[in-house]
């Protein structure tokens, strides 16, 4: 398992060249090269495809004709498509600041040593190991007329439960529901984390200046976590931004187009109606949108990293 | 095993920024050298490129005369104690020693042999089955040199292999150092600006600073005949006192007057001398206090270091300068004290503006 | 942590406010799972009649016993675990050798290369998907578990987060193992993997569980019955409720399906959290 003289072959005759084991050498290419291949030929080489796709009429096998701008035409004059984006900013505005705030507020509440409030932090981060099959098919089952949970709970009080996922009013807050209960532990555990990395002094500090709790609260914690909330919300803007699963489960993007996310767009254009060109279009589309919010997340890091 | 090192020429630089410049050494078998110097001076950088984790830019290094800075780190026969120990975490301490053989396919027998006669020279035994984690600094210390030793290679680098342990356990390491160079007899280099550990360990010491070497020599050869006013600064506690001087000749030597105005005579030779500013130095221990007298050399007593064999006096001169002088371990010296202050001046030495020291003949005997 | 904190929720009218939302917000996680749990244990028959005696004895197993003998769950899940467990192993080895060749070693276009991957990370896998889904028509390698796994290796996630943790762990331990005569391959296999134990177990739960939940990639890769993962396979029978063999028996498979992987939650709750947490934050 020795070295290899490479300086040895480096220069023949003449002086040889002194080892420097930090040089740079091709061999060392060896142990980035399998993540590399797959890396360029799965996700940079599809990356490019997918934009070029977008500037054909292609099917599943080929790009076919080169068509320009065309599909991005058809997109914008395609009223399903503006529906789409309009209700993929109408879930964002109904998950993202629920999440912030409910998470916030458990992870303010749950911020203890004591046995019960583990218990209740690993209750509510439970949700999010299920997949979004099963999360979907709970919350079907919750709110299904007459069998429903919502119907049970209505009928304590001898009301009738609303049918959420047919109302058009109510379908894509029904989604927000099941969203917001299968993803809050995240938010949740990321304020944890960044209550408990306030220094304890501080509060000691506070506590001697007579402080109350909401002052202490107020002047103090918050302001302490103020990244971590700015942090939280890109995150799950990004995140939520690719809304497909609950959607296509729960309501199959109806009544009437009302709860299609973009993605779901996507797919029934590209996998189920193979007009791939247009779904390629919409990708890039989408890909700008969480670009947008990508970049806004790396600029919140690296403030974070120079303060 | 051991052998000689010889540095040739050496130079590194770290991209516009020359660190070693055209560095030259010889180091005989089995000597014990310290490379000593202030941090950022370029000492481990030396060591680093006998060990062969760094690179020479120009120059050579050869070990019993062949060349081997063209050798991969591991077949240059050397072995590294590094600062931080560098044990590997996970593995025992037995695996930690037998990492190196086993990459060489050693017999396991041999291998055995070998750990078993390094941890009773060692006295760590009953270490062989812990992890570093479950060892205490010292420890992890033996360890580290324990799996030098193993190797037995032509020569030990040690890296300032002391620095992280307490002070009580760093005199002792120290000890057992010298007492393990005189078992292995092998050739020992030692990283270090500890100039204790230097004078202490070695049987010459290099100082080096800023680029290149100040001095070689025995260690009481740098004490008594620092080749350089940076030397005779670094080496030495407390520091050597520095006033500056006027110089006239004497019957063939140097007469120095300070500043207050007092005149000592040296045993330096004013022949060869260059023109002035000249810088005086002399040891503490080799300024007395004495009662106050009337002459030029007196001053206040402004702090007291009791070492108890000795007691070291600051005093602050009419001109304001501070000379640090020794007494008696029993001094009666208070702070606030006038005192006068009787210099040894055959013990004195001479700096002359490029720094380079000029000694009187008898100095080295002193 | 902090006793000011903890006093946040105390003895005062406020506090039991609090107390009160925190119980509420509880129930509304608890509850549907356990109606979804009860309604798994009816008898078809009886819900139809009365759909509250949801809530009262008698409660059977025979929906389970239906699920285990009828439905394709097993095949599901063995090749979720299959798929799961195949991009798990397989990160891990690709993301440990890319991070200790990023971290240590140096080599022709290294940091241009890095940023690049860096770059990778803000790709969402919609803006490739078409396209990967075009390329593996032309490789035939839908409805295979290869075509089910390699995309997900391709994420960047885990170079960046094991070349994170191998720039943490100190250069004098490759030094002192290149002395003692290793290999570059060695000092990565013997010296410096064992230390990133941590960092493996995170990446691999995250990688786990993203891979066991996927929905997407396997909707449109798997069309055959046979390749299902869990999650579309308990999609696929799920749709509609109407046509079903019953409530009683799609709750019964979808406990079948959530409940591994909720046990496996609870045993490593620690963990999974720390590792999705710490995996979001990077």
């Amino acid at each position: 398992m020795a070295e290899p003289r490479t300086a040895g072959t480096a220069t023949a005759r003449s002086r040889r060249k002194s080892v420097d084991i930090y040089a740079p050498q091709w061999r060392n290419f060896l142990f980035v090269a399998p993540y590399l291949t797959i890396f360029a030929t799965l996700l940079v080489f599809p990356l490019f495809w997918g934009i070029w796709l977008s500037f054909h009429k292609a099917d599943t096998f080929s790009s076919g004709r080169f068509v320009g701008l065309d599909n991005y035409f058809r997109l914008f004059r395609d009223p399903i498509f503006m529906q789409s984006i309009w209700n993929t900013f109408y879930f964002v505005f109904l998950t993202v600041p629920a999440l912030a705030l409910i998470g916030l507020f458990l992870a303010l509440c749950l911020n203890r040593r004591t046995r019960s409030a583990a218990v209740l932090r690993a209750l509510f981060f439970s949700s999010s190991v299920l997949s979004v099959t099963i999360v979907t098919l709970i919350w079907r089952i919750v709110f299904i007329p007459d069998l429903g949970l919502l119907s049970m709970v209505y009928g304590l009080f001898g009301a009738q439960a609303p049918a959420f996922l047919a109302d058009p009013h109510l379908a894509m807050i029904g989604i927000a529901i099941a969203t917001v209960w299968w993803c809050i532990g995240l938010p949740m555990m990321l304020f944890l984390s960044a209550l408990q990395q306030i220094p304890q002094d501080i509060y000691e500090a506070a506590a001697l200046d007579n402080a109350n709790r909401w002052q202490t609260l107020w002047s103090i914690t918050l302001p302490s976590i103020k990244r971590t909330f700015i942090l939280v919300i890109i995150i799950q803007i990004v995140l939520q931004f690719q809304l497909f699963g609950q959607a296509w489960l729960m309501t199959r993007g109806g009544p009437n187009n009302l709860t299609k996310p973009i993605v779901l767009y996507i797919y029934n254009t590209a996998f189920q109606r193979w007009d791939i060109g247009l779904g390629a279009a919409a990708s890039e589309i989408l890909f700008l949108l969480i670009l947008i919010a990508a970049m806004a997340q790396y600029l919140v890091t690296r403030r974070k990293a120079d303060a | 095993m051991t052998a000689s090192i010889d540095i040739n020429k050496v130079t590194k630089r770290f991209g516009s920024l020359t660190v070693l410049d055209e560095l030259s050494l010889s180091i005989p078998a089995n000597e014990f050298v310290v490379f000593l110097g202030p941090s950022g001076c370029g000492k481990s950088t030396l060591l680093r490129m006998i060990a062969g984790l760094e690179s020479v830019d120009s120059g050579e290094i050869l070990i019993n005369g062949e060349r081997i800075d063209d050798q991969p780190p591991g077949q240059r026969g050397v072995a590294m104690v590094f600062q931080s120990y560098a044990l590997y975490p996970h593995m025992t301490v037995r695996d930690n020693m037998a990492f190196g053989l086993k990459n060489i396919s050693v017999d396991r027998a041999v291998i055995e042999a070998r750990i078993a006669e390094a941890a009773r020279m060692l006295e760590i035994g009953h270490l062989l089955d812990r992890k570093p984690g479950q060892l205490s600094g010292g420890q992890r210390q033996r360890v580290a040199i324990g799996r030098a030793v193993v190797k037995e290679p032509k020569a030990f680098l040690f890296d300032e292999p002391l620095s992280n342990l307490d002070a009580a356990l760093r005199t002792r390491t120290r000890i057992e150092l010298a007492q393990l160079h005189q078992r292995l007899k092998s050739t020992m280099i030692f990283v270090t600006h500890d100039q204790i550990e230097a004078m202490t360990l070695a049987d010459r010491i290099v100082v080096m600073n800023n680029r290149k070497i100040e001095q070689i020599g025995a260690p009481m050869e740098i004490y008594n005949r620092p080749a350089s006013r940076f030397v005779a600064g670094f080496v030495g506690a407390p520091a050597m006192n520095f006033l500056p001087v006027t110089i006239r000749e004497n019957a063939g030597f140097v007469a120095a007057t300070t500043g207050a105005g007092l005149e000592l005579t040296t045993a330096i030779p004013t022949s060869g001398l260059p023109d002035g500013p000249f810088e005086l130095g002399i040891r503490s221990e080799h300024v007395r206090i004495t009662p106050p007298t009337a002459n030029a050399a007196e001053g206040v007593v402004d702090v007291l270091e009791r070492l108890g064999e000795r007691t070291l006096v600051y005093v602050r001169l009419g001109d304001g300068q501070q000379i640090v002088g020794s007494d008696s371990g029993d001094s009666r010296v208070a702070v606030g004290d006038r005192v006068g202050l009787a210099f040894e001046g055959a013990k004195a030495h001479l700096f002359d503006a490029s720094g380079r020291a000029w000694h009187g003949g008898e100095a080295g005997h002193g | 942590m902090a006793s000011h904190n903890s006093e946040i929720i105390g003895r005062s009218f406020g506090d039991r406010v609090l107390f009160g939302l925190v119980i509420l917000l509880a129930l509304v996680m608890a509850g549907p799972v356990l109606y979804v749990i009860a309604l798994s244990l009816k008898d078809n028959k009886e819900l139809m009649v009365d759909p509250h005696s949801v809530f009262h004895m008698p409660y059977t197993i025979k929906n389970y016993i239906d699920t285990i003998g009828t439905s394709n769950v097993f095949s599901w899940v063995f090749n979720s675990i299959i798929v799961a467990g195949g991009l798990t192993v397989f990160t891990l080895i690709l993301s440990s050798l890319a991070g200790y060749g990023f971290a240590r070693l140096n080599f022709p276009g290294r940091a241009v290369l890095f940023v690049i991957v860096l770059l990778g990370l803000a790709v969402p896998e919609q803006a490739v998907l078409i396209a990967r889904h075009q390329i593996f028509s032309w490789l035939g390698l839908h409805n295979s578990y290869p075509g089910l796994i390699l995309p997900g290796l391709s994420s960047a996630f885990g170079v960046f987060l094991m070349t994170q943790y191998f720039r943490a762990i100190p250069k004098e331990l490759d030094e002192a193992a290149i002395l003692d005569n290793a290999s570059r391959f060695r000092v990565f296999w013997k010296v410096l993997l064992p230390l990133t134990v941590p960092a493996q177990a995170t990446l691999g739960i995250f990688t786990f569980l993203g891979a066991w939940n996927d929905y997407f990639w396997p909707l449109i890769s798997a069309t055959k019955k046979e390749m299902f993962t869990l999650t579309v396979g308990i999609a696929s029978t799920q749709m509609n409720f109407a046509q079903s063999q019953g409530i009683g028996f799609l709750m019964a498979q979808a406990v079948f399906a959530g409940a591994p992987i909720l046990i496996i939650y609870l045993f490593f709750q620690k963990y999974i959290v720390t590792a999705v947490s710490g995996a979001a934050v990077r």
